[in-house]
């Protein structure tokens, strides 16, 4: 990771990072000259001041050097990114959709001016229409209205299951990655159980014994997805550690703490946020299949997975009860994927 | 010259045949189990494929005495015959196994004069001393069970068996039992070999025993597959059925399909040919049956209609007779059996469903009236406030259901008819395990139930708290008075010999249920049954379970 952002300015800085860098003529050659570790000894000092003043005030210049190349070459290197993304329609599209659902969750009134459980038996089963943008249900309900207050709940799931998956699976993966010995076998073992369970199942089997609603089926998630977490981290962890600049700081005298917070960590987990955007998109179908099984949240709520499931005796009959939020499921997921995918290209 | 004639004949004996028999058919057997749509001379063989929803998750059985799952029901009614048949137009009480019977003047004493030459399908015959070996071994399920055995209360107050002659049985009971007649015509009570006694309940219900009736059990593989094959030289069928003789199928198999659209969907398709759902069909899936040339066939199940059980211990809202009574008038039974179900769908009117015997109707106590029901909780000190809900005491009006979601779909529109008198509902979802001991904690307010028996003594299998499948529920549904009170209406419509005594005992026990809020009506349970084109002569008995003797396949 290092390797690769450190090669990037190289070619990107003359054009992007100039007119952002106020004034210094040296970032240009500086960058050039910095590409790969070895050249980061003093070049890297004239670059300082135009990233960040805090380099100047720093005690030991020799290991800040590479955080400062860092994080201006990352900047200027998402400059580049957005400027790149934003030209493909698809991202775009993508990003747009998942703002929409994002929104949705959290402010579902804005959408629509019905009540997600008000029911109207002689509405019952009207195909989409302008009026019922999805239809209504076999009690008259709005599905569009009900789609909208499923958002809130089976985001905020997703948001509840992938911090516990990130933060535990980042701790477990650092810690083990950079203890290494007992420790690192004890707590990969412990992973590797945990991995060969399928996540789904596991999910299952915590939300039995946990009891049903839209916490307990997030936590269930989170604990299902937070292995592929912890393996991630540590094997970054483990080539970070490896890595001269590393050694160098050690050689320094900054402490293992230190180290670990300042460089493992911040360049670790740049892999682990291209996952947990993509995992966003498997706890999504995670929740949805255990709101589908029956175990979320109480009725008449109701997450996009009971609104697929509700539809199920209507399929050839009503298709549009089960159809639509299983599109609308779809393709948020299928858009944070494309998400994902692009910005790991990226990555590469 | 003859030959062609009488060909001819021939031909227009079965267009004759065909055109009355259709018209017989054309007017539907709604309603009427014994009509069997008939469509010309009945062919022999083949096998008929069933889709049942799946099979009893918590008590895998198909021994007669032991099963209360409808579907198994149907399967045993095809293997087993019993002493009596009920006739499901009127409720009469039929010989079967039994030619005749006389009951003893005090009600205690049931004989039975056996039908001769009638054998098990493991070749022993049927006489007295199999009737007995039947009441002995049922007798050791209760006591090995502690009561809790379904078919226990089919034999209250039973007190032993006598064989008086190899064709004539005598059952004598220690308290008149005056529903044991009927009991007798369940499958319930379906006569089965005495040796099938030798094997334990548990074996029994795996499929091992032997029953007498049209059909043999080829193999049962809980909630795969249940087939049957045809008993060859079977002739004792009971006269309500027009076919008393060999069955016309050669096999018949009993599929298990939990989802009902894909049961629907497989008959729409051919792969099976009759479709038999648990929950009644939607109006789609019956639009969508008769577009595919379809025949949609219908009856209420006789016993205790789908309805909801409150809890009135000290401390529950229910507790108030007053709310009990405005939740009557917060429910819309109709409008939940018009949108649920079809505007042609019966409306619940009582504890029992339509077609259960001395049925009262009590419609006028059950209808919808919103502003009734807010009058009744203003009165009774829950005025309306933030949400549109009642508060007392800065209290919600609140009441918990906890519900398995399997049964009986559309609580949700119950719950929006609830908010609308200010009530609000609260659905809990929890396992089927875990229900039990909800009930028994008393964390619920209403909880359903309801159970298939021709016969209104069946309620006591849910509100008597002696014979109830769930004592917490039978406890807390009524206060200790009102309880004694079922009770005994109970004991007075069984302890008689008299008609007049058991329909006057009934009517004031359907009308106290309602008066007393013991029982909240929800909706009448109706079997429906999907059949392909090519079925041919389908019956409900009365119990409305498939009858199999008439049916047959082109």
């Amino acid at each position: 990771m290092a390797l690769s952002v450190s090669t990037e300015p190289k070619n990107l800085q003359p054009t992007s990072a100039g007119p952002v860098d106020v004034g210094p003529p040296a970032a240009g050659p500086a960058a050039a000259t910095s590409a790969g570790p070895g050249g980061l000894g003093t070049t890297g000092g004239t670059e300082a001041p135009g990233t960040s003043g805090l380099a100047a005030i720093s005690a030991i210049p020799g290991e800040e050097l590479v955080d400062d190349t860092e994080p201006g070459g990352r900047r200027a290197g998402l400059v580049a990114s957005l400027r790149t993304l934003g030209s493909k329609p698809g991202f775009v599209l993508a990003v747009l959709f998942i703002v929409f659902v994002a929104v949705t969750a959290f402010a579902p009134g804005l959408f629509t001016s019905r009540g997600p459980f008000d029911t109207a038996p002689a509405d019952r089963l009207v195909s989409p229409s302008f009026d019922h943008l999805f239809g209504t249900d076999e009690i008259g309900r709005d599905l569009w209205t009900r789609m909208l207050y499923g958002s809130a709940l089976t985001i905020k799931a997703a948001l509840i299951a992938l911090a516990i998956a990130v933060i535990v699976g980042l701790a477990l993966g650092v810690l083990s990655g950079f203890c290494g010995g007992f420790v690192d076998a004890l707590l990969m073992r412990v992973v590797d159980v945990l991995l060969a369970i399928p996540a789904l199942l596991m999910a299952l089997a915590i939300v039995t014994a946990l009891g049903f609603g839209t916490v307990p089926v997030a936590i269930a998630v989170g604990v299902g997805i937070m292995p592929g977490f912890a393996r991630i981290t540590r094997a970054e962890v483990l080539r970070i550690k490896t890595l001269p600049y590393v050694e160098a700081s050690r050689a320094g005298g900054a402490s293992w703490l230190r180290v670990l917070l300042t460089h493992v960590l911040p360049n670790s987990w740049g892999p682990v946020a291209v996952l947990a955007v993509l995992d966003t998109g498997v706890a999504i179908i995670y929740i949805a299949s255990l709101s589908f099984l029956g175990f979320g949240a109480a009725p008449p709520a109701a997450e996009w997975g009971t609104l697929i499931s509700a539809g199920r005796n209507y399929l050839v009959t009503a298709p549009w009860v089960s159809l639509l939020p299983g599109l609308f499921v779809a393709a948020t997921v299928l858009s944070l994927n494309h998400i994902s995918k692009t910005l790991q290209e990226r990555g590469r | 010259m003859t030959r062609r004639l009488s060909r001819r004949g021939i031909a227009a004996t079965a267009l004759a045949v065909t055109a009355a028999l259709g018209l017989t058919a054309c007017g539907s057997s709604d309603g009427e189990g014994g009509t069997a749509a008939a469509g010309g001379e009945p062919v022999a063989g083949g096998t008929l494929k069933i889709a049942f929803w799946p099979d009893n998750p918590s008590f895998t059985c198909l021994d007669p005495f032991q099963t209360y799952w409808i579907e198994h029901r149907t399967v045993i009614r095809n293997v087993a015959d019993s002493l009596t048949d009920q006739d499901p137009k009127t409720g009469e009480i039929k010989p079967w196994l039994a030619e005749k019977w006389e009951i003893s003047p005090d009600g205690k004493e049931y004989t039975f004069h056996l039908r001769d030459g009638v054998t098990f399908s493991d070749g022993t015959p049927l006489d007295a001393a199999a009737v007995k070996a039947n009441f002995d071994g049922a007798q050791a399920v209760v006591k090995e069970t502690g009561g809790a055995t379904y078919g226990a209360s089919y034999i209250l107050g039973l007190d032993h068996t006598e064989v008086v002659d190899p064709s004539t049985v005598k059952v004598v009971f220690s308290a008149p039992n005056s529903s044991f007649l009927q009991a007798s015509s369940t499958t319930n009570l379906a006569i089965i070999s005495p040796d099938s006694y030798k094997k334990t309940s548990k074996e029994r219900c795996l499929g091992q025993y032997f029953g007498s009736g049209p059909f043999t059990l080829e193999s049962y593989k809980p909630n795969e597959l249940t087939t049957l094959k045809k008993r060859p030289g079977y002739a004792w069928g009971s006269a309500l059925s027009e076919n008393t003789g060999e069955a016309h199928l050669d096999s018949v198999e009993f599929s298990y399909v939990a989802e009902d659209s894909v049961r629907t969907g497989n008959l729409v398709s051919g792969a099976i040919d009759i479709a038999w759902p648990r929950n009644p069909f939607t109006v789609e899936d019956r639009e969508l049956i008769t577009k595919s040339n379809g025949v949609v066939e219908s009856r209420p199940l006789p016993g205790v209609a789908a309805a909801f059980y409150p809890n009135t211990t000290a401390g529950r809202p229910l507790a108030d007779l007053n709310i009990r009574k405005a939740l009557y008038k917060a429910f819309d039974l109709e409008t939940y059996a018009k949108t649920i179900y079809g505007a042609d769908y019966p409306v619940v009117a009582g504890a029992f469903d339509s077609t259960t015997p001395f049925f009262a109707p009590q419609t006028d106590k059950l209808r919808h009236d919103v502003a009734g029901a807010g009058k009744l909780l203003d009165e009774a000190g829950w005025k309306l406030g933030e949400g549109g809900y009642r508060f007392k005491d800065g209290k919600k009006l609140t009441l918990v259901l906890p519900t398995t979601t399997q049964f009986g779909p559309g609580a949700e529109l119950i719950q929006d008819q609830l908010k609308e008198a200010g009530i609000e509902l609260k659905i809990e979802v929890v396992t089927g395990a875990e229900l039990p001991a909800v009930l028994k904690n008393g964390n619920y307010d209403l909880t359903s139930s309801y159970f298939t028996r021709a016969e209104p003594g069946a309620l006591q299998f849910i509100l008597d708290p002696d014979y109830a499948n769930s004592k917490a529920l039978a406890t807390n549904a009524s206060s200790p008075e009102t309880t004694a009170q079922i009770k005994k209406l109970f004991a007075d419509a069984r302890e008689t010999t008299d008609d007049a005594q058991r329909e006057s005992a009934y009517a004031d026990l359907q009308s106290l249920l309602i008066d007393q809020g013991v029982v909240f009506p929800w909706f009448e349970r109706v079997q429906f049954a999907g059949l392909s084109k090519s079925v041919h002569g389908f019956a409900f008995t009365s119990e409305s379970f498939l009858k199999l003797n008439d049916i047959w396949k082109q």
